[in-house]
């Protein structure tokens, strides 16, 4: 996600990364209890994950998270008057770029002089699963993360 | 449901259904093509600002949530 933010950036899109709260918690990484320590989690994973596009916070209680459907790695799409024009459930690289594309193509076609008038489509995406990486980033968090994963999903 | 409550359901401390699951809630979520809701939020220098501010900025806005895992 950081390689689409640089390669759409000078096309008029932003991109931001909105930390919630752990998933999984674990030892290392456990759940949040105060936004002292919400904001330093955040800080450590943009040290740790490399994460390059401006990381916010909403409140301890998630309000902004819950509000749109509080899934651990959701991706959303905004125009400029707030409006959403894409909404995933999971994150998924490939899918969000061929919505940007999409949409930055909409702008040519309405410069082209067509007459664009919106609609709602669904279409379900796949994502690849990286089952190491995902044990990766639980055993970060710590072993009880582990766990507990495995109990709920075997 | 108290404000102490909710913050410490929603910050649960153990991965097991009963305390992921109500959360969630992508179903229930805003609909595309109508106007969302905005919220304060604040960037790691704990400067404040709002979804609506960063929204504005961009002719598009690519709002990635997510955590550690």
């Amino acid at each position: 996600m950081n390689t689409i933010a640089e390669k759409y950036a000078d096309q008029g899109v932003g991109s931001i990364f909105l930390y919630t709260h752990e998933a999984h918690p674990g030892e290392i990484y456990p759940h949040h209890t105060s936004m002292e320590q919400k904001h330093q989690f955040a800080r450590d994973l943009r040290d740790i994950l490399g994460v390059t596009r401006p990381i916010f916070l909403d409140v301890l209680d998630g309000v902004c998270h819950r509000a749109y459907g509080s899934m651990p790695n959701m991706t959303w799409v905004f125009n400029r008057s707030g409006i959403p024009v894409y909404k995933s459930d999971w994150t998924d690289v490939n899918s969000v770029e061929q919505a940007l594309e999409y949409f930055i193509d909409v702008a040519r076609r309405r410069r082209d002089g067509q007459r664009l008038a919106p609609f709602h489509a669904e279409r379900l995406d796949y994502r690849e699963q990286d089952r190491e990486a995902f044990y990766k980033g639980l055993e970060r968090n710590g072993p009880k993360a582990v766990t507990e994963f495995k109990e709920a999903f075997g | 449901m108290n404000d102490a409550d909710l913050i410490a359901r929603y910050n649960y401390d153990e991965f097991v259904p009963e305390k992921f699951g109500p959360w969630m809630r992508f179903g229930e979520s805003p609909p595309l093509g109508e106007p969302a809701p905005d919220f304060h939020l604040w960037d790691l220098e704990e400067k404040e600002t709002s979804l609506k501010e960063i929204w504005s900025q961009s002719k598009y806005t690519v709002v990635e949530f997510g955590s550690f895992t």
